[in-house]
């Protein structure tokens, strides 16, 4: 690549202009004053079941609404790449928000509420942007289309990526037997990633399901925590090492027991209900081979019909 | 397709730009391209910078770009806005009943389009009625490659022509798809992963293109705890959207011979673990089929 990259005025201007920082998308789950910055990574794994997506449409509710119904009013561009987007639970979680946002604030406006619910959720998915990409190349050729996007819309603060394992398997395969070549397309993609990240100052939250069982773990963990003994199995990252270089906070999902660390259940519905456990460890962003953690923290949701419930 | 550059050809069109896939000059160029490897596929020309690009071979600045842009409209996905997705699916999304009142209420009103739905169980637990039997194409593969193929055939003449007459289709059933699967893992990890990604994508595609319901069936085992889970594993559980266990009903009282359990061990609609009990015989006929024959069907509405 060149030293220097010509550029125009409005691409300049889409560039620098600060886009939201998304440090306060969520307390409940990031250690205090360590949540997402400008260019960082947020990696959420887990098995099947656990609540990831879940998640992952609360933290797109929270950006795409608008502020006077709780959220931020950004852009948001989902990469859809296992076509797992579920749009009709997504517009009842918006649905749910916006009721509450509009019932907490203005009691009074009700004679035209009717045609403004419509507009209020036409106006946030409208903030939404949603890509079906079907293997890693289009991956890789999408995230370079996006970079037009981005100078375009100085609004967009968020790329969600759902999941980035997907191309795994079928990446292994057709890499033969060199591993560089099975990591190549994905390598890429982090790279791009890496510098859009640091170009355009957005922020990149990605899923990736945990295939692996790490066998080592089970003997040491079997004596350790008691709620989730089989958490610590499934948590070794196994994607290239480019990528893992670039994730600054990893949350780890699991299935909590039902019951039973729900201590602080105010009815006796909660109490039934499934919990889910998210751990999150934040790395220091000095980027060398070893990562080291700056913080964690541990918390627990269930689900409504409104979405995620932090407890 | 380097060739064609340096000799100075001004028609961009012509150039067979689809990618190393597709290029149909790709294995005489090979050598070629290995003596000077500036370029080899259509990520490498996306990828690099533009301007050195243009001072290396004889096209113009401008032209690169051209070439450039063409090639990512051909190529990537196309961003679409929330609203218009919402709209395409009120107006598509259409939920298939599986005619038996205790699953539908379970499946919160029956078989979704656009999604896949396992079914798991164990041998004789009823998997094989699920399926409506009015009017099924039933088409016979015994590998994963013909499953691939026939899923192929479907994907590019539409389901219209694969379908019987005036109705349209709106259910794919692939019975059983561990039967078809289990064999290729193992051994040989990868390949066998591989082409079982290649199937779940290939069903996604169908379902969500074509606006069909998927229903696959799975086989069960015993999972660490002792537990019974569903089969094919922990990379397999992350593709369908809803999955459903079946086995013989169990508990105090006369054993009815042909009731069942389900219950809800996914669903992205309904609190998990739900159960629901339905009679085999409700249906009509008996179970058809012998364990080891492996089906692809389609079936039409009513």
């Amino acid at each position: 690549m060149g030293d220097y990259k010509t550029e125009t005025g409005a691409q300049l201007f889409a560039r620098l202009e600060a886009r939201r920082c998304l440090i306060d998308i969520e307390p409940h789950l990031f250690p205090k004053n360590c949540g997402p910055q400008y260019g960082e990574v947020v990696e959420l794994h887990g098995l099947e079941g656990t609540g990831k997506t879940e998640l992952l449409y609360h933290l797109l509710c929270r950006c795409i609404l608008p502020v006077e119904a709780g959220g931020m009013g950004v852009e948001v561009v989902f990469v859809d790449t296992d076509y797992s987007l579920d749009m009709l639970r997504l517009v009842t979680i918006l649905e749910n928000r916006l009721a509450a946002g509009r019932s907490s604030s203005s009691p009074q406006a009700e004679s035209d509420a009717g045609c403004s619910e419509e507009a209020a959720l036409r106006t946030c998915l409208s903030r939404l942007l949603v890509v079906h990409c079907g293997s890693s190349s289009q991956l890789l050729l999408t995230l370079h289309y996006l970079e037009t996007s981005l100078s375009s819309r100085p609004g967009l603060s968020l790329l969600l990526i759902d999941s980035i394992s997907a191309f795994y398997w079928l990446d292994r395969c057709g890499g033969g037997e060199s591993a560089a070549r099975q990591e190549d397309k994905l390598t890429k993609c982090s790279e791009l990633l890496s510098r859009l990240l640091r170009d355009y100052r957005i922020t990149v939250f990605a899923t990736s399901h945990a295939i692996r069982r790490n066998y080592r773990n089970i003997a040491t963990s079997s004596s350790s925590s008691s709620s989730s003994p089989s958490c610590s199995e499934y948590e070794q990252p196994y994607l290239c090492r480019p990528w893992q270089r670039l994730v600054t906070h990893r949350l780890l999902c699991s299935r909590g027991t039902p019951g039973t660390n729900m201590a602080t259940a105010c009815t006796e519905e909660q109490s039934r209900r499934q919990a889910f456990n998210v751990r999150c460890v934040s790395f220091s962003s000095s980027s060398s081979s070893s990562k080291v953690t700056k913080a964690h923290k541990s918390s627990s949701f269930y689900v409504t019909d409104g979405g995620v419930v932090f407890v | 397709m380097m060739k064609s550059i340096n000799n100075g050809c001004s028609e961009r069109r012509h150039v067979p730009w689809a990618g190393r896939k597709h290029c149909p000059r790709f294995a005489c160029c090979q050598h070629y391209h290995s003596q000077i490897p500036l370029l080899f596929t259509v990520e490498d020309l996306v990828a690099s910078d533009s301007e050195e690009l243009a001072q290396k071979c004889s096209l113009s600045y401008k032209a690169l770009l051209a070439i450039r842009r063409v090639l990512l409209a051909q190529h990537t996905a196309f961003p679409v806005s929330g609203a218009d997705l919402y709209e395409e699916l009120l107006s598509s999304t259409a939920i298939v009943s599986t005619s038996i009142p205790s699953l539908d209420k379970l499946l919160d009103s029956g078989l979704y389009t656009g999604e896949i739905t396992e079914l798991s169980g164990g041998p004789g637990t009823g998997k094989s009625q699920m399926e409506a039997l009015q009017r099924i194409r039933v088409f016979r593969v015994f590998d994963i490659f013909s499953l691939l193929g026939c899923l192929h055939t479907i994907r590019c003449g539409g389901p219209q022509q694969a379908s019987l007459g005036a109705g349209s289709v709106k259910a794919v059933i692939v019975d059983s798809v561990s039967a078809i699967i289990s064999p290729t893992l193992g051994g040989k990890q990868n390949e066998g992963m591989s082409l079982m990604m290649q199937v779940a994508g290939a069903l996604k595609t169908i379902a969500k293109d074509f606006n069909v319901a998927v229903l696959v069936t799975n086989h069960v085992t015993r999972g660490a705890g002792g537990e019974l889970q569903a089969g094919l594993g922990l990379t397999w559980s992350h593709v369908p959207r809803t999955r459903l266990l079946l086995e013989r009903s169990r508990g105090p009282g006369p054993l009815l011979g042909s009731t069942r359990t389900a219950t809800l061990v996914k669903s992205s609609r309904q609190p998990c673990h739900i159960k629901a009990q339905f009679d085999l015989n409700w249906g009509s006929g008996s179970e058809e089929g012998l364990p080891g024959r492996k089906r692809a069907r389609d079936s039409s509405d009513s």
